[in-house]
């Protein structure tokens, strides 16, 4: 099920190649046609292979076919004259013998080589203020990863199911999966949250679905159909390792992308919420203001008294952090590039108008998901790699660190 | 002029990714999506052997319809319909996705399963048990496999001259040769799609589409090879597939002599098929010797596609007798006409003499073949069109190569061009692409203008 | 044929006659006019199409020329020799140029006459133009006609060739318009005329190669009219003038003048032939209006003149039809007709006799009838005085007996007078019956219809006299029966029928005094019921049979003449008639006629 795995920092080197079967079966079938007559041999590379590796496997091939007895003769009449073309289709490299011997048709003959699945280390960036640290990588697509216990214990939610890894020397084991039951199909664009809960291990949020696990034991999933609010924003206590209490949850339209309203505990409703994709929730004296990425692209900043319709050109993900830096909240939104990846930034709203308080992060491919973690100073940003083709998440961090 | 088939691969995968993934904003539900095709299908039956097959039916069918399994972008057989099988001996057993609803409301069977492939194919022995079919027969596993992969054997439930899918559109309305109209089916096993509806009018020249694009009238349009370079220099948004369609001169039937098979390779030596690509497609597509693209094969570049006059004067001069052949092409398509003019003009100059013609029965004509996204099932089509047997139609790349020689060696076919299927759409429409068989992507696609 | 009827055909062929002479004199003049003035108006419009086809001509090389001075040509031309690039780039750039510039037609060639980029054939670049050789010379010339070939046919166009010159490499900018249907609507044409174009591809006219603008099509069914002109053109290669039918219909008529176009080459080859038609459509409806209203002119005097000459008859004929009718009427019995006398013409005059002729019958027929009155009272006052003389005469014998005995034997008076008395009394109850008998007649009563079958009359008639017929005192009569039982009732009265067959078997048992057959015979005859009653005896001479049915007259010896006079009245109260057949010595046969319906 999963193909690459790649923990904090993890890289992996380069690998090498052996050409050699494919190169001595090639030579072989040449030798089968032509015997072990002189022949005239030239190359050409119609392949994406680079020039190192098409000289390896031309010397791998000469090397071959000279073991097999075959000589080398240049602008010889009589000799048969070989022509070999390093191709490649959809799956493979073609590698193709062209044998022309004289006073006969041009014989073809051809190997196959699986061409290795391309891997390629994972980019880490640097932050200034934000700090981005990948969490998690793999082929299937990632919903939302939670950090059970920092540096020991990942739960990685996939559209199916759940995985809990245990990370030992850097190296991330499985110790249990549970599948996601589900009656209905789920929408296109879906969505999920997993969050650590206080007394079991962790709670999932999915279209129309809510699942707590088992409090103890072997990891099991309990879902039901139930349209619960999402917990959206987090706020600690203060200090680390602390518990955070959930500041905002909404309530996600089950069969669409999209949230229909937000809830403050206790049970007080905010009535003038557009539909939104994400939300973003800074406390002021015994108000809130509200940021909204409404479903028709815009952003909207709603207090007690107004509902503003800004035209910020952010992405359609934002959440908000309570941190010990600046004013104590910023809300990270995301912003398109132009190459067609995305930027996250964080913000700060001192009077009506967001101010931008760092430096734009860059990500390779478009944002998923971005949501609060559960100790509400931190997200997890979840992008697809588009040279991998690989989803990987990403912890953003605010680090005060002018 | 070089380009190798991976670069290729790579360039359109870029070209994809700047139309494609600009992930600014999530998608949004909603919206009508209006396309036009040049096809007009006379009926929406993926296995209606009188439809002809085309790019634009294959779209309508992939709306519509599932298969029980498909290709992935890495040409692997992937799971949909069927969520896994086992191959026993000269058995395939599949097995049959639980919970998938045809549009009008019943559950995927298996029974309905087998008669829809029954259906497809009278040869087949097919048989149906609680969850899954067996399907009995002298092919192996991967050959069956790329099979099922085929639009015509999509599962389709027929129900008194009306057809249910399981994907992601129901029909609504259906005009035939004209107009259909689906909506998003909400409870798709894959998810209900983003778009509310999908308005195709058929039977439009490229013409026509590009003016209704301009007007604003379409957001999404088929657009003709030699258009392409114009409208990228445009800055339009738009995608190709990979080489797919393969334009040739096919023969109304096979040599009957020794001295027809040389006139005909005569015929082959003289088209200059770079000249036609460069100038006439705008450099479109690639010239082709062989049936299949080098991307498909690997190995195309083995059939020439270079002109020799001298070669083909020789093989003429070896003929007692020059016929006249009356080259038909399409007369509503303008680049078939210039085509048809240059072939002409290109066979005269190594002796040959082809009249141009409307006329229903010519003696050859340019047939544009889409080809499907696997050799194996493209060549086999293809022979079967031709009437040419194949003695596998699974096998190694070796085999392939012989296949594809023995349907070349019978004359009936003259490759010409390989040309990629491409598609315009307005720039609301978003997260759509092009398969590199030819098929444009919808399943994912959204319009910025669609109101939640 | 009547006289008033030969009377108004005269007057009426007159009056067409002239009317006829005078519209086809006139029909002859304005022909002969209109034909002076067409041939002119052609002239003119041949001179005015020329004009206009040199301007067209005029107006091609003004757009290549203007087109060799484009920007994009220029940069063509400094390009020097192309590449397959440049062949792409330029693919479409002919086509379009020549669509914003309305040209049918447009290459660029290079030096060596290759083509760079062309509109009609786009498929052609990098081939040389075959006709480049002359192309070349034709550069700065004025417009001329060129057979350009395309993919599958030829066409034929009006050329103008400009070069463009950067540096050393020029660009031959060859542009054209096609001659063909637009071409030729396009041209300004006065309204009545038209510009047909022959392409000369064959030896023969063939309908083919005929465009006709008008038509839509290439070529009519009845195009082949145009052969011998175009024929004629092919061989003399002159200009030319003729006039086709294309039906019957005068106003189908159209006056061509055919003008060879030829070809710029050094040949000047004979590429086609313009063919200027002028209908005569307009003449001919002239020519038809004309005749139009000489025939409602002539018409409407037709008709007048039968109008007026039936009046005129009339008044003529009038006077004679009133004699013709009063004479017919003299002739059917009315003598007392009299007509009316007008005038005194020949007419009136005649009519004057008329009248005395018929005064004059009338009072001679009156004479006639005081006459025959006289002669029938004369011959009842005979029958009254011989009827009542025959009892009279006993009478006075008897009184004169009496008074005899009286005087001369008072003894045997008494005896005397017994047997005066009785005879008295005898005598004078024959007078009464005698009287009696006169009486009836004038009293005959009126019928009393019902319907009756005749048969059963006629039997029962022959039941009541059976006894008498056989009676001893006298010889016996046959009495043979010969009745149609299947005859249908007839409106009578019953009585007076009896009475009547009575009277005819007692006048027939008089007849036969000797015996004899009496037959009676009932039969029907068309729409009427006979009764026969036929005897043997005596017969009756031609006379007598005339006067038979008179009052009073009797043929015997004591009838008082009333028997038949009675048959007679009944007959015809009945509405039928009696008649009598009889030759004298072979008996008669009285014949009653009844008809079944009574009108």
């Amino acid at each position: 099920m999963l193909i690459s795995v790649l923990v904090l920092g993890l890289a992996i080197a380069a690998h090498a190649v052996d050409w050699s079967a494919p190169e001595h079966e090639l030579a072989h079938k040449i030798v089968a046609l032509t015997g072990n007559a002189a022949i005239s041999l030239s190359f050409e590379n119609r392949s994406s292979l680079g020039r190192r590796d098409a000289e390896i496997i031309q010397n791998g091939l000469r090397g071959s076919l000279v073991a097999m007895g075959v000589q080398f003769v240049q602008n010889d009449p009589a000799a048969a004259k070989v022509v070999i073309s390093f191709s490649e289709n959809v799956t493979s490299y073609v590698w193709v013998a062209q044998v022309q011997k004289t006073g006969s048709d041009t014989a073809v003959v051809m190997v196959q080589v699986p061409r290795a699945a391309s891997i390629r280390s994972a980019r880490e960036s640097v932050p200034i203020n934000l700090r981005k640290v990948l969490l998690w990588s793999q082929a299937e697509q990632i919903l939302d990863v939670a950090v059970l216990e920092e540096n020991v214990r990942v739960a990685v939610l996939s559209p199916e199911k759940v995985f809990v890894y245990r990370i030992r020397g850097g190296n991330p084991a499985l110790e249990g999966a549970a599948e996601i039951s589900h009656s209905t199909p789920w929408p296109r664009d879906l969505r999920g949250r997993i969050v650590p809960a206080g007394d079991h291990m962790l709670d999932v949020y999915l279209p129309g679905i809510a699942c707590h696990s088992s409090a103890g034991g072997a990891f099991i999933l309990n879902c039901r159909e139930e349209n619960d609010p999402w917990p959206l924003i987090f706020a600690s206590s203060g200090g680390a390792g602390t518990s955070s209490q959930v500041m905002a949850q909404a309530f996600f339209e089950a069969s669409r992308n999209f949230f229909t309203g937000v809830e403050t505990p206790p049970g007080g409703w905010l009535k003038i919420v557009p539909q939104f994709y994400s939300a973003a929730l800074i406390p002021r004296d015994g108000d809130a203001l509200w940021l909204f990425a409404s479903v028709n692209g815009s952003i909207h900043i709603v207090d007690g008294a107004a509902d503003r319709v800004t035209n910020l050109k952010w992405g359609s993900d934002l959440t908000s952090l309570r941190t010990s830096c600046g004013a104590g909240w910023q809300v990270l939104a995301t912003s398109p590039v132009e190459d067609g990846s995305d930027s996250v930034r964080a913000y700060e709203v001192p009077e009506r108008d967001p101010v931008a308080v760092s430096a734009a992060v860059d990500f390779s491919g478009p944002i998923s998901a971005l949501w609060a973690e559960a100790k509400g100073d931190s997200a997890v940003a979840i992008a697809r790699n588009p040279e991998t083709g690989n989803y990987e998440a990403f912890r953003l961090a605010v680090a005060c660190g002018q | 002029m070089k380009l190798f088939a991976w670069q290729w691969l790579a360039a359109s995968s870029l070209l994809l990714a700047a139309v494609v993934a600009s992930g600014e904003t999530r998608p949004r539900y909603g919206g009508t999506l209006r396309i036009e095709m040049r096809a007009a299908l006379s009926s929406l039956d993926p296995a209606d052997r009188n439809v002809p097959d085309s790019f634009g039916r294959r779209n309508v069918t992939a709306l519509i319809f599932d298969t029980l399994v498909t290709f992935d972008d890495t040409a692997h057989i992937k799971p949909a319909l069927a969520e896994s099988w086992q191959a026993a001996g000269q058995e395939l057993r599949l097995h049959i996705r639980h919970d998938v609803k045809f549009h009008d409301g019943t559950s995927l069977t298996a029974e309905t399963v087998a008669a829809s492939l029954r259906f497809a194919n009278p040869s087949w022995k097919v048989m149906a048990e609680p969850d899954s079919v067996t399907i009995q027969g002298d092919f192996s596993e991967e050959e069956l496999l790329a099979q099922l992969t085929l639009s015509r054997n999509a599962i389709v439930k027929r129900d008194a001259g009306k057809v249910s899918g399981t994907g992601p559109f129901h029909i609504v309305d259906w005009q035939s040769g004209s107009r259909l109209t689906l909506a998003a089916e909400d409870n798709c096993w894959r998810g209900r799609p983003f778009l509310d509806s999908i308005a195709v009018e058929m039977g439009k020249s490229y013409h026509d589409q590009m003016t209704s694009l301009q007007l604003g009238r379409v957001d999404l349009i088929e657009v003709s090879p030699e258009q392409v370079r114009r409208i990228s220099q445009e800055g339009r948004g738009i995608a190709s597939s990979m080489p797919i369609e393969l334009v040739a001169l096919v023969f109304a039937r096979e040599a009957l002599s020794p001295e027809e098979q040389a006139l005909r390779s005569a015929l082959a030596l003289s088209v200059d098929r770079t000249a036609i690509r460069d100038v006439l497609l705008q450099g479109a597509g690639e010239a082709a010797g062989s049936i299949l693209p080098i991307w498909m094969s690997g190995y195309g570049f083995v059939f020439s596609s270079g002109v020799d006059l001298s070669k083909a004067r020789q093989l003429r001069g070896q003929a007692a007798t020059i016929p006249n052949w009356r080259l038909g092409y399409d007369t509503g398509d303008p680049l078939d006409r210039l085509l048809a003019e240059r072939i002409a003009l290109n066979a005269h100059d190594a002796g040959l003499a082809l009249q141009t013609t409307s006329s229903p029965s010519p003696d050859l004509w340019i047939a544009h073949l889409p080809l499907e996204g696997d050799a194996w099932n493209s060549l086999g089509k293809l022979a079967d069109q031709m009437g040419v047997p194949l003695t596998k139609r699974h096998g190694s790349l070796e085999e392939l190569y012989a296949a594809e020689q023995a349907i070349l060696k019978s004359g009936r076919i003259i490759p010409l061009l390989h040309l990629p299927a491409s598609y315009v759409a307005s720039p609301g429409l978003r997260n759509w692409r092009v398969r590199s068989e030819g098929t444009v992507s919808l399943d994912d696609a959204w319009l910025e203008s669609a109101r939640q | 044929m009547t006289f008033r009827r030969k009377l108004l055909i005269v007057f009426a062929l007159t009056v067409f006659l002239s009317v006829a002479g005078v519209a086809l004199a006139v029909l002859a003049l304005t022909r002969n006019a209109f034909e002076k003035s067409e041939d002119e108006q052609t002239t003119a419009l041949v001179t005015q199409f020329q004009r206009e086809f040199e301007h067209r001509g005029g107006d091609v090389a003004q757009r290549v020329e203007r087109i060799a001075g484009l920007d994009l040509v220029l940069r063509m031309a400094a390009a020097g020799h192309t590449t397959s690039a440049d062949s792409a780039s330029y693919l479409d750039l002919a086509h379009s140029i020549a669509e914003s510039w309305q040209l049918d037609f447009l290459e660029f060639l290079d030096e060596d006459g290759k083509i760079i980029s062309s509109a009609q054939s786009p498929a052609k670049f990098g081939y040389p133009d075959p006709a480049f050789e002359s192309l070349s010379r034709l550069n700065q010339q004025p417009a001329f006609l060129k057979l350009e070939e395309l993919q599958d046919s030829n066409a034929l166009g009006l050329f103008a060739v400009r070069a463009t010159r950067v540096g050393d490499h020029p660009v031959y900018v060859v542009g054209g318009r096609r001659l063909d249907r637009n071409f030729l609507s396009a041209l300004d044409l006065p309204p009545g005329m038209r510009v047909l174009l022959y392409e000369n591809r064959t030896e023969r006219f063939s309908a083919e190669s005929l465009l006709d603008p008008g038509s839509g099509r290439n070529g009519t069914h009845s195009a082949d009219k145009l052969a011998a002109l175009v024929n004629a053109v092919q061989h003399s290669d002159k200009e030319m003038t003729g006039v086709v039918k294309w039906s019957p219909d005068p106003a189908d008529e159209e006056v061509f003048h055919a003008i060879p176009l030829r070809g710029a080459g050094q040949d000047r080859a004979l590429l086609g032939i313009l063919l200027i038609g002028n209908s005569r459509a307009a003449y001919a409806e002239l020519k038809q209006r004309i005749r139009d209203s000489a025939l409602l002119v002539g018409g409407a005097g037709i008709v007048l003149a039968i109008l007026l000459s039936s009046w005129a008859a009339g008044r003529v004929t009038r006077p004679v039809e009133r004699l013709a009718h009063a004479a017919q009427e003299v002739a059917g019995g009315n003598w007392s007709s009299q007509v009316e006398v007008s005038g005194r013409d020949e007419i009136g005059q005649l009519a004057d006799s008329f009248n005395r002729m018929t005064a004059e019958l009338l009072a001679q027929k009156e004479r006639l009838v005081q006459t025959e009155r006289v002669a029938a009272w004369r011959e009842l006052a005979r029958r009254l005085a011989h009827e009542l003389k025959n009892p009279l005469f006993p009478l006075q014998l008897t009184v004169e007996n009496l008074v005899r005995a009286r005087t001369h034997n008072p003894e045997q008076f008494e005896e005397v007078f017994r047997e005066s008395s009785s005879t008295l009394l005898a005598e004078i109850s024959n007078l009464k019956a005698i009287i009696q008998r006169f009486s009836e007649f004038s009293r005959m009563p009126q019928p009393q219809l019902q319907r009756v079958k005749i048969s059963e009359i006629v039997s029962a008639v022959v039941q009541l006299f059976q006894a008498q017929l056989k009676s001893s005192g006298r010889a016996a009569i046959t009495c043979k029966l010969d009745l149609d039982e299947s005859l249908e009732p007839v409106e009578a009265d019953p009585e007076l029928l009896h009475r009547a067959v009575s009277n005819l078997v007692l006048n027939a048992m008089d007849s036969m005094p000797n015996g004899g057959t009496l037959t009676l015979r009932t039969r029907r005859e068309e729409r009427k019921a006979v009764i026969e009653v036929a005897d043997t005896g005596s017969g009756m001479t031609r006379e007598e049979c005339e006067r038979i049915f008179t009052p009073y007259y009797t043929s015997k010896q004591h009838g008082t003449g009333l028997g038949l006079a009675i048959v007679q009245s009944v007959v015809s109260d009945h509405g039928g008639r009696i008649c009598v057949r009889s030759e004298p010595g072979r008996g008669s046969t009285f014949v009653i006629e009844l008809p079944f319906e009574r009108h």
